[in-house]
């Protein structure tokens, strides 16, 4: 029973990254789902069983995408002003959000946070030769420039102050 | 107006009052492994519901009983759209209940957090 799919699921999935990264979860209602991502109510229903069911595969989508590819290029950093750079200009607003507003109130949501900030860590310890709890202090700098709107001195003043820690 | 809990391994929906006689049906048992989520939906009684039988549909008044759409048998129960939780099943007699709920967030966080420690 039932029609087949009338929308491009991997399209709808990847607008939703991009509602929910700017409006967060409670603020996008059913209603702006419907209208932003093409897709019929009914069909949102049978594809993704609920509006969390859709957040947890866009928050999925969201790591692979762009994630996924920072790890990568964190890989390539040759020093902690590179990786701080490489953070602070990558698209990480739904994990962000998802960290303040979801992952306190969602387990699942906590788990996906957890790991992705894990392997941020990873890849700054690996490319930077350093230890984990100072890849995870780095981490932790980076994504709070990000929340300070991103200012370039914050940056250059943190990497000056560890000197000789980070080579 | 529903009420809905918890009990062991199964959802149970029990309709309220008078709006058991518009829905034809006092309540509703599901087993939590044919929940696959809730969701707070109040813009819901604005789409198209598809034909009704059994039940009753009085414009701006009740939406109560099983509806027929696509394919698919969606049972209502809402007076105030305001308070409606949509809660999508799999292999049951109905593919989704459209339920008026008192609190329709502590609803879904009561039903999604059942089925988070399942999955």
């Amino acid at each position: 029973m039932g029609r087949p799919r009338a929308f491009d699921e991997d399209e709808a999935v990847r607008a939703a990254v991009v509602l929910f990264g700017g409006r967060a979860y409670d603020g996008v209602s059913v209603d702006d789902l419907v209208s932003h991502l093409g897709v019929h109510r009914n069909s949102l229903y049978k594809t993704f069983g609920s509006k969390r069911g859709l957040y947890l595969t866009a928050l999925r989508r969201h790591l692979a995408d762009d994630v996924r590819p920072l790890l990568d290029t964190l890989a390539g950093a040759s020093d902690a002003a590179a990786a701080l750079r490489l953070i602070t200009s990558a698209d990480l607003g739904l994990l962000l959000l998802a960290a303040v507003e979801r992952a306190p109130v969602d387990e699942e949501v906590a788990v996906e946070v957890k790991a992705a900030l894990a392997a941020v860590d990873q890849a700054i310890a690996d490319a930077l030769g350093v230890s984990a709890d100072l890849a995870t202090a780095l981490t932790a700098a980076a994504l709070g420039i990000i929340l300070r709107g991103n200012p370039d001195d914050a940056a250059t003043a943190l990497v000056r102050g560890l000197g000789s820690l980070t080579r | 107006m529903a009420l809905i809990r918890i009990e062991g391994d199964n959802l149970v929906v029990v309709i309220e009052g008078l709006d058991k006689f518009w829905a034809l049906k006092g309540s509703l048992t599901v087993p939590l492994a044919h929940v696959r989520g809730a969701t707070v939906d109040p813009g819901i009684a604005g789409e198209p519901k598809g034909i009704r039988a059994p039940g009753s549909h009085l414009p701006g008044v009740i939406i109560a009983g099983t509806f027929h759409q696509d394919g698919e048998r969606v049972f209502w129960d809402v007076k105030d759209p305001s308070k409606a939780l949509v809660i999508e099943l799999a292999d049951e007699q109905y593919a989704r209940l459209v339920l008026q709920v008192d609190d329709p967030r502590a609803t879904v966080d009561l039903i999604e957090s059942a089925l988070t420690g399942r999955r």
